[in-house]
């Protein structure tokens, strides 16, 4: 199936619930859907279209939105799935009832840009340390790194 | 009851910072803990501070290993962006470079597999081995590790004839040596005895974990970058992707070495066909915005860059998935109810001691769940005490 068929067929099929469908290259589409029905919709594409490898998840800080792109693949095609959603009010549902290696890139998203993951099943932070200040998460934009003054432990002799 | 052994994330047997936390009950592992980030680099975010160009020299820093994968995957991802077509030349080069790199890849993954399996000598032949690749290598980049070859718009060395023929003749030992350890990979007996049945991983898991590359390939599953999103020169080259049904490390062998096999025939095609012509065009010093997704096949695995431009000479966002943190829930599974003894062979790459791990250990409660940290000296009295207790005769007889 090409690219082309295969958009037809998902317009056909999952009608509105998809807001956009593009493909700017040769195996590469990128699916636009809203942020609550993001579950609903990888759990559709894993059931009748074999979506089931997902690559990883990347989030954008777009100012006032992150937007976050799920990478999933085929042995057919590449799916981008594409959501936004307020920095305001950063909760996304985990896509772990469908696709359980998804965890690590979730808790990822977490750590780098602080939005809050709903219904994950590991919510402990990935790659930042333990003692990691609360509230600065280092991919948002407007983050700047102040490296901390070094304090020889006991004084100076 | 059960004990929590930690390892790592310093210890004198582990090469990188990685700390596991293993629940055993008895030599039976039955929960598995990976805590990440101890080598954490910010590269995602430095990499937003540097120019398209600069970047290639920083992505190819994150690994040791694959240093190559990573750097084609970003030049190839922005020469999208930039609307950029290489010269075949130099994109011929460029991946032939990249099957080498499998190759040495493959071979050092083989050596300390063998190594692991206490299969010494093994380690040592493969190891021998690869500097014939490590040599090739050298020649045609300049660099052992960190190759630089690539650049925007193609590469930055060309090959001549004298090379050329190096190489070939460096490939006919390779493939005689390499099917020497698949006959001996697959048939010596105590090795196999060692390895077969190890790290089982069904296919169904492999799937639902999103497990990547030669893992994957292993237990039956046969995703290859290279052939199903044929880059570049792949569709033009003839090969196969190794799969092996026995979803073990056995089979992860086997996989490992039929794809030397096949690099072997890929290298040689390139080889055949490499163009005449420039190996590289001038690239603009901006990208247009726009965003793109590039995947590569390393020799890990599947790995992608998210790439994103907003029309200035730096990216917007790089987002990079390297294959091996795609493959840590995997691990988890495999190393689930394995005994102790087979971590090192299921990490592989990992040589962790367990007996030196650390003077008190982690106690959780199995009712409660409550942690508590014991010395050695209450572990050995509590064992007297059950000892002394147990329903065991103490003239029992070994059975031998």
């Amino acid at each position: 199936m090409t690219d082309a068929e295969l958009i037809e067929k998902l317009k056909s099929d999952l009608g509105d619930t998809v807001e956009e469908i593009s493909n700017p290259a040769r195996r590469r589409l990128f699916l636009k859907v809203a942020p609550q029905r993001l579950l609903a919709v990888t759990t559709r594409l894993r059931d009748a279209y074999g979506v089931v490898f997902l690559s990883t998840i990347s989030g954008v800080d777009n100012g006032e939105m992150f937007e976050i792109l799920y990478h999933f693949s085929t042995p057919e095609t590449d799916y981008n799935i594409r959501t936004e959603i307020p920095k305001a009010n950063p909760h996304i549902d985990s896509i772990t009832p469908a696709i359980p290696g998804a965890v690590l890139y979730e808790r990822e998203l977490q750590d780098m840009f602080g939005i809050v993951v709903d219904g994950i099943p590991d919510a402990r932070p990935l790659v930042l340390p333990d003692d990691w200040p609360a509230g600065n998460f280092p991919l948002r934009k407007d983050w700047k790194h102040e490296r901390p003054q070094e304090v020889i432990p006991g004084g100076k002799s | 009851m059960s004990f929590q052994i930690p390892i790592g994330p310093q210890h004198p047997a582990l090469k990188e910072p990685i700390s596991l936390r293993m629940t055993v009950e008895g030599e039976v592992i039955t929960g598995v803990d990976i805590r990440l980030g101890y080598n954490h680099r910010g590269l995602e975010k430095l990499a937003e501070d540097r120019n398209w160009t600069q970047n290639i020299y920083l992505v190819e820093r994150i690994c040791g290993i694959c240093s190559h994968s990573h750097a084609t995957c970003y030049v190839q991802g922005v020469e999208k962006l930039m609307e950029l077509a290489p010269p075949k030349r130099g994109l011929y080069i460029r991946y032939l470079v990249s099957e080498l790199e499998r190759i040495h890849s493959h071979l050092l993954w083989l050596g300390v597999a063998g190594h692991e399996a206490g299969f010494d000598s093994f380690f040592m032949y493969v190891w021998r081995d690869r500097e014939v690749v490590m040599d090739l290598l050298e020649l045609i980049t300049g660099n052992r590790v960190h190759y630089a070859i690539n650049t925007l718009g193609g590469v930055r060395r060309d090959l001549d004839a004298g090379q050329i023929a190096k190489i070939r003749d460096g490939l006919v030992v390779l493939r005689k040596r390499s099917e020497y350890y698949f006959h001996i990979g697959a048939n010596e007996p105590s090795f196999v005895a060692r390895i077969a049945g190890v790290g089982y991983l069904s296919k169904e898991k492999a799937v639902a974990l999103c497990a990547v590359g030669p893992t994957a390939r292993a237990s039956g599953w046969a995703r290859d970058v290279r052939k199903e999103d044929p880059y570049a020169v792949y569709d033009e080259v003839d090969f196969d992707v190794a799969t092996a049904d026995s979803c073990d490390v056995l089979g992860r062998v086997v996989v490992r070495v039929k794809e030397l096999l096949e690099s072997y025939k890929i290298c040689e095609q390139i080889l055949d066909k490499l163009p005449p012509g420039d190996i590289a065009v001038k690239a603009p010093r901006k990208a247009k915005p726009g965003e793109v997704v590039s995947r590569y096949e390393a020799p890990r695995g599947e790995n992608i860059h998210y790439i994103k431009s907003n029309g200035t000479d730096k990216p917007e966002r790089l987002k990079v998935r390297a294959p091996t943190l795609g493959n840590y829930p995997a691990t988890v599974e495999m190393l689930r109810k394995g005994f102790i003894a087979d971590i090192p062979l299921i990490f592989a790459a990992i040589d962790p001691c367990i007996c030196c791990a650390e003077r008190s250990v982690t106690l959780i409660d199995a009712g409660s769940g409550e942690e508590s940290v014991a010395r050695m000296s209450d572990l050995r009295r509590r064992a007297i005490v059950r000892h002394e207790n147990a329903p065991l005769k103490r003239n029992a007889v070994w059975p031998l």
